[in-house]
């Protein structure tokens, strides 16, 4: 599903965040990326939403080559996507129903469908009730559940989360990883950057550790389909 | 919180298949909720809203009004056509066989469309009717008064200073005439005020369209900088640029809309509290002129220019500054 050959992602400063990195991740695989800060995880997530471009080498996603994908697609590209951010990225001046619904109306989605999905993934995270908070009133973890669901409103088929739960106690991480379990055992890849070692750890996962721009470690396959 | 494990994801649901219908209705549905939610942006912040407009108003009421003073100029230009007659004096001793001849003459010529036989005594009747002077009149010996034609030229003939000159001189050239005269210098100098006042308002409303693609463009900008959090997570989750350039357009156009309702409104009541002693004056001179406004037409029209404005101008400012907003 995913696939990095010889990536190396250079920034305009001159700096190599990732050096030939090659990695493999398969279709509903559930894969932590750790490592120090500084060690490349969010560059490889960025790489990935194209939100940069790979200096030199390859990036195939579902068989594709998104290296030279032009500009225009990039919109269309994204919508395979769903992505998860520390700061979870939502906007406090609409309701928790209008932020999920974002993916959802980008695309074009008729009213009622829009409806529809959105409690269906509100309900998901557990939220059905708060769909008409603004995310300003809700707990961290609660507002990073409202993150997820815009997420996966969509049904995306690679869901990639960087931090996840980096601002949250370790419970409430817990919570949130349990969720994630759930889109990978609905066949969702799911790629999620972390150096809470150990919450990955309990996770029992395929971890992927980089270090220096460069993968250390690709060992603890338990669990994947690798 | 403890809810979550419990609830269900409710993943791979069939999608209802889309038809053609359907995905024009989701746009349909878009739009109006895209152009709903650009007039509330604008009716939260109605300060702002309403000073832009204002500028708008007023620089694009300037122009429109300019217009409309030389597009009322043309009018009475063409209302005192008949002023540009030309009068033919002719000589006391001209019995009657002469001035019909002079007569035939006159209408023999091309330029001119008709012919008006004023005889002394009928100029006497008529100055003795209008003057005053009847009674102090009566005390003359002898009409002083001399045959007149009153000749009125063809439409364009009329129109143009340089094809007078010459049919002036075919009529100085019947034995018997005098004397001619022509009443047209101030229609001439009122008719080249008037191509340069419609210069000027080329000019001014260049400049100031400039001016109002400016004012929307800079609004505009200060409300992407305001949504910048919002165009980042749009881009994030897959929204195209037209998506994203969409609501910033209808503010644009609803703002250049608004302004020119202000402009049509100012110069409709301008021009309303103009008309009356537009009419009484002119009823003084005996004119039939009257002020004409913008009508419904005129309206329509400066609203359509205001909203084009408008959207230019938001597209510029979007085009600009949407470049400058990672992600791409
Ligand atoms: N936009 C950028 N320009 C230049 N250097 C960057 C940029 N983003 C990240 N870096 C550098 O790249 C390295 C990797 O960063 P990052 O991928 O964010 O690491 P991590 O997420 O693992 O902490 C860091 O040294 C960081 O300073
Ligand atoms: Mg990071």
């Amino acid at each position: 599903m995913i696939h990095f050959d010889n990536l190396t992602k250079r920034y305009s400063g001159g700096y190599e965040a990732l050096k030939g990195i090659n990695l493999n991740v398969n279709a509903g695989e559930l894969a932590f990326l750790t490592g120090h800060s500084g060690a490349g995880k969010s560059t490889l997530l960025k790489l990935l939403m194209l939100l940069e471009r790979p200096s030199s080498g390859t990036l195939l996603i579902n068989g594709k080559n998104i290296n030279r994908l032009a500009n225009s697609k990039i919109p269309a590209y994204r919508r395979q996507l769903g992505v998860v951010f520390q700061d979870h990225q939502l906007l406090m001046d609409r309701s928790v129903f209008d932020n999920v619904a974002l993916p959802l109306q980008v695309a074009g989605q008729s009213r009622k469908e829009i409806g529809r999905r959105v409690r269906a993934a509100l309900d998901g995270v557990g939220l059905l009730l708060k769909e008409r908070h603004s995310p300003a009133m809700l707990s961290g973890g609660e507002q990073q559940r409202v993150g997820i669901a815009r997420a996966v409103v969509h049904k995306p088929r690679i869901l990639l989360a960087d931090e996840p739960t980096g601002n949250l106690d370790p419970g409430l991480s817990a919570e949130i990883m349990a969720l994630f379990r759930r889109f990978q055992d609905v066949g969702v890849t799911v790629l999620i950057a972390s150096h809470d070692i150990d919450l990955i750890n309990q996770m029992n996962c395929r971890i992927i550790r980089l270090e220096q721009g460069m993968v250390a470690d690709d060992g603890g396959t338990h669990g994947s389909v690798f | 919180m403890a809810q979550s494990s419990s609830a269900k994801v409710r993943r791979g649901a069939v999608a209802p298949k889309i038809g053609l219908f359907g995905l024009i209705r989701a746009a349909f549905e878009h739009h109006s909720h895209t152009f709903q939610d650009s007039l509330k942006r604008l009716a939260k912040d109605p300060l702002q809203t309403l000073m832009t407009a204002s500028v708008i108003a007023i620089a694009l009421s300037l122009p429109a009004t300019l217009f409309l003073v030389v597009d009322n100029a043309r009018q009475f230009e063409n209302n005192f056509e008949s002023f540009s007659q030309i009068t033919a004096y002719v000589d006391n001793s001209a019995n009657q066989k002469q001035i019909a001849t002079i007569k035939t003459q006159l209408q023999a010529i091309p330029e001119v469309a008709a012919v008006m036989y004023i005889s002394p005594e009928q100029g006497l009747q008529e100055f003795t009717e209008n003057s005053g002077f009847g009674s102090a009149l009566k005390y003359l010996e002898s009409n002083p008064l001399p045959p007149v034609f009153i000749i009125e030229p063809i439409a364009d003939v009329a129109l143009e200073a340089n094809q007078v000159q010459p049919l002036l001189a075919k009529i100085s050239q019947i034995a018997e005439v005098e004397d001619t005269q022509i009443d047209m210098l101030w229609l001439q100098r009122l008719r080249s005020l008037t191509q340069i006042g419609q210069q000027i308002v080329f000019a001014l409303g260049f400049v100031l369209g400039l001016g109002v693609l400016v004012i929307i463009g800079n609004s505009i900008r200060l409300t992407i900088h305001g949504r910048r959090e919002e165009i980042i997570v749009v881009k994030l989750v897959g929204g195209t640029d037209a998506y994203v350039r969409r609501p910033f357009l209808y503010s644009g156009m609803l703002m250049g809309l608004i302004g020119a309702m202000g402009a049509a409104l100012i110069i409709v009541i301008g021009f309303w509290w103009l008309s009356g002693s537009v009419a009484q004056l002119s009823e003084l001179y005996n004119s039939q002129f009257r002020l004409h406004s913008l009508g419904v037409q005129g309206c329509l029209a400066l609203i359509a220019v205001g909203a084009s404005l408008g959207l230019s101008g938001s597209w510029l400012a979007v085009t600009r500054h949407l470049k400058d907003i990672k992600p791409r």
